[in-house]
């Protein structure tokens, strides 16, 4: 799809977008395609783009504009992928809307707000902080959704409010005979010492191709706990863009788990800026690929200030013909004094055809610092598939304990009793299948 | 039960095996010794189906079943067993899953139920007294970080739970100390009963002081050249391999 393409639909498509009232937003929007209209599509010349070129995949498809609507059971889907919905705050969006109708919130406590990003338009928070922790500078798509997204989901705490149940939100992506796209906005706003448990869970049942495009910002005030976890499950004919962007205060904790397993096409970016002292952000992901897939992985940290602490480990299996990247940024700046930055990826190729590129950056400008980082990609030990085969177990089975053996790690140090039992479903079910 | 008959292999383009005849009744115990080099563990590893190793000549049977046509997962499940000299680390995988995954593949294979977690815990926790186990070793990664004591009887153990027709142990003795060795050797010796039979690669005759073989196979330039009863191995113990390979070898030794 053209970046023309998109600028000269912009005037048709905009008068349908919600907040045709908020001239705040009216304003962001254009800003955003402007912006867009500056950087264009990125390039595989760009250093961020250099393994994942668009012009060969996402920009030669086309999607609609045009919302198709699905009649799909989520809460019964949800249920048989071992999640035990009638515990969480469930969300339902399709094809980039709001369905009330699949939707079901708890009763929810004074001060604390869960709602769909169209119906908060009004919100001065919403106003104030949308753009703001993801600006439109140099991220065209974080442009393009500004300009485009249709809905999303607000989230905001007060002070001290805490929120125990899971908000698990559905993006649901699901057409039939013509393509689709959805622009997805979500904005998490934590008080002081609030503490939130978001799940963002993309799914795809598609005949044509489609696109997703997210971004999700999240504003951490002092000792706010966000614990934020996104399940990318789109399906063959996905193309998934999305990104997480935080922006963290004193003493605040980001915990954030990625489990990318579908798509055609899918580019993960988790960035966040540790902007006050004794901030901590802890970054976990899987990303499994097979046949031609491709997932991209970049994360971002950006320690502002003394005495923050970052840890990430990020783990990759590449099956069949796939590509997996994985950039991981670390800039400690001048001021960032004692900052104990920890970053590990491990990579796992199954096939001589799929193929991993692993890139660690730490830069570092301060000189009282703890920073590591490593990297590794390796293949299947054949010593221990024959130990094991020696005893008994099938050497496809014998494979299948090993990758497990390799990416369980993943699963098995999750705590949420919520969460563990469907991701080692998950996880399961991609070893069965590939 | 084993017969093999003018067995030969090679790895890459070395020629290892050059024509192994041997055949094991049920119930008995049979050593091979040998100086380095003389294709003993090559001999254990053709018979697990260890890649790596082209036949090139011979047959090997087991109960009148083609071992050589087998998948090593299908030789396991046909009865052979090898406890490796080097036991293999994986972490990540617990070694009662290991375990049960192994003992329910054979059970499977040979038309028995498979043990729920419940019934399984039970049997191998009886078969960890008698190798002075402690049960922690059950929720370790396999092998990982165990000493090379624990390693070996880590090997006993899963033979005891397998309770294959043929246990193959290849220089099980290599890197224990005498209280280890004593009790891998009751391991095996308890293990001992009519319808099992095993193949013990060593190099020194002292497993066999507590295994003790009913046959003695001297293997060198991959043949075997002498066979004996058990008093072979302390023949050779005293007088080292030369009288047999000719004093060029003995250097080797």
């Amino acid at each position: 799809m053209t970046q023309d393409l998109y600028v000269s639909s912009f005037p048709r498509l905009e008068a349908k977008l919600p907040g045709q009232d908020a001239a705040w937003l009216k304003a962001l929007r254009l800003q955003a395609l402007e912006r867009f209209k500056q950087t264009g599509f990125p390039t595989d010349e760009l250093e961020n783009w250099k393994y994942t070129n668009l012009s060969l995949t996402l920009l030669k498809e086309s999607f609609a504009f045009e919302t198709a609507t699905s009649t799909a059971a989520v809460a019964t889907q949800l249920k048989k992928a071992g999640f035990d919905v009638d515990k969480a705050h469930l969300m339902v969006f399709i094809n980039g809307r709001f369905s009330k109708e699949f939707s079901s919130l708890k009763p929810l406590a004074k001060g604390i707000t869960v709602q769909n990003m169209a119906s908060s338009l009004s919100s001065e928070t919403v106003k104030a902080f949308v753009g703001k922790i993801a600006p439109s500078q140099n991220r065209a798509f974080t442009a393009l959704n500004t300009a485009f997204f249709t809905d999303g989901l607000f989230v905001q705490l007060e002070a001290g409010k805490v929120l125990d149940a899971p908000i698990h939100v559905v993006y649901l992506s699901a057409n039939g005979n013509q393509t689709t796209q959805s622009h997805v906005r979500n904005l998490l706003v934590l008080g002081d010492d609030s503490k939130v448990n978001v799940i963002e869970h993309y799914w795809g049942e598609n005949l044509s191709a489609y696109f997703t495009n997210v971004v999700t910002e999240a504003a951490m005030a002092k000792g706010s706990s966000l614990d934020h976890t996104k399940i990318g499950l789109e399906d063959i004919k996905g193309y998934h863009i999305g990104s997480l962007i935080a922006l963290q205060e004193e003493g605040s904790r980001l915990s954030s788990r990625l489990f990318s397993i579908g798509g055609a096409l899918t580019r993960n970016e988790i960035e966040t800026t540790l902007s006050q002292k004794k901030a901590e952000c802890v970054l976990e992901g899987l990303y499994l690929a097979k046949e031609k897939q491709h997932v991209d992985t970049r994360t971002f940290i950006d320690h502002l200030s003394p005495n923050c602490n970052s840890h990430e480990v990020y783990k990759g299996v590449a099956d069949g013909q796939a590509t997996a990247v994985f950039d991981g940024r670390i800039l400690v700046r001048e001021n960032a004094q004692k900052t104990d930055a920890r970053q590990s990826n491990k990579n796992l190729l199954l096939t001589k055809e799929a193929k991993v590129y692993s890139k660690p950056q730490l830069q570092i400008y301060a000189d009282d610092v703890k920073c590591s980082h490593g990297s590794a990609t390796g293949q299947i030990d054949e010593e221990a598939l024959f130990y094991l085969q020696s005893r008994g177990i099938s050497r496809d089975e014998a494979k299948k304990v090993l990758v497990y053996a390799f990416a369980g790690e993943m699963v098995e140090k999750i705590e949420s009793a919520y969460l563990k039992p469907a991701l080692k479903k998950l996880v399961d079910n991609w070893m069965e299948v590939h | 039960m084993l017969i093999i008959k003018g067995l030969k292999a090679k790895v890459e383009d070395k020629q290892i095996l050059n024509g192994i005849d041997l055949t094991i009744n049920p119930g008995e115990v049979h050593a091979i010794m040998g100086p380095n080099g003389s294709g003993k563990s090559t001999l254990a590893h053709v018979l697990s189906g260890r890649p790596g190793y082209e036949i090139t000549g011979g047959e090997v049977t087991l109960d009148g079943k083609d071992l050589l046509s087998l998948s090593p997962e299908d030789r396991a499940r046909a009865g052979v067993f090898l406890a490796f000299q080097y036991p293999v680390e994986i972490p990540g995988v617990n070694n009662t899953y290991f375990l049960k995954a192994a003992l329910n593949a054979i059970r499977k294979f040979k038309g028995q139920e498979e043990l729920d977690a419940i019934d399984f815990l039970e049997l191998v926790k009886a078969k960890l007294k008698p190798l002075k186990m402690n049960e922690s070793m059950l929720q370790r990664a396999v092998n990982e970080g165990f000493s090379g004591g624990e390693k070996k009887k880590n090997e006993i153990l899963q033979m005891a739970v397998l309770e294959p027709k043929l246990g193959i142990l290849d220089e099980t003795d290599s890197g224990l100390d005498i209280d280890a060795l004593k009790v891998v050797a009751d391991g095996v010796n308890a293990l001992r009963g009519k319808n099992r039979s095993f193949l013990i690669v060593t190099h020194y005759q002292r497993l066999l002081d507590y295994i003790v073989p009913d046959q003695v196979h001297v293997l060198a330039d991959g043949k075997i050249i002498k066979t004996g009863g058990k008093e072979l191995a302390r023949e050779l113990e005293e007088k080292g391999y030369g009288w047999l390979t000719g004093e060029k070898k003995e250097a080797k030794v």
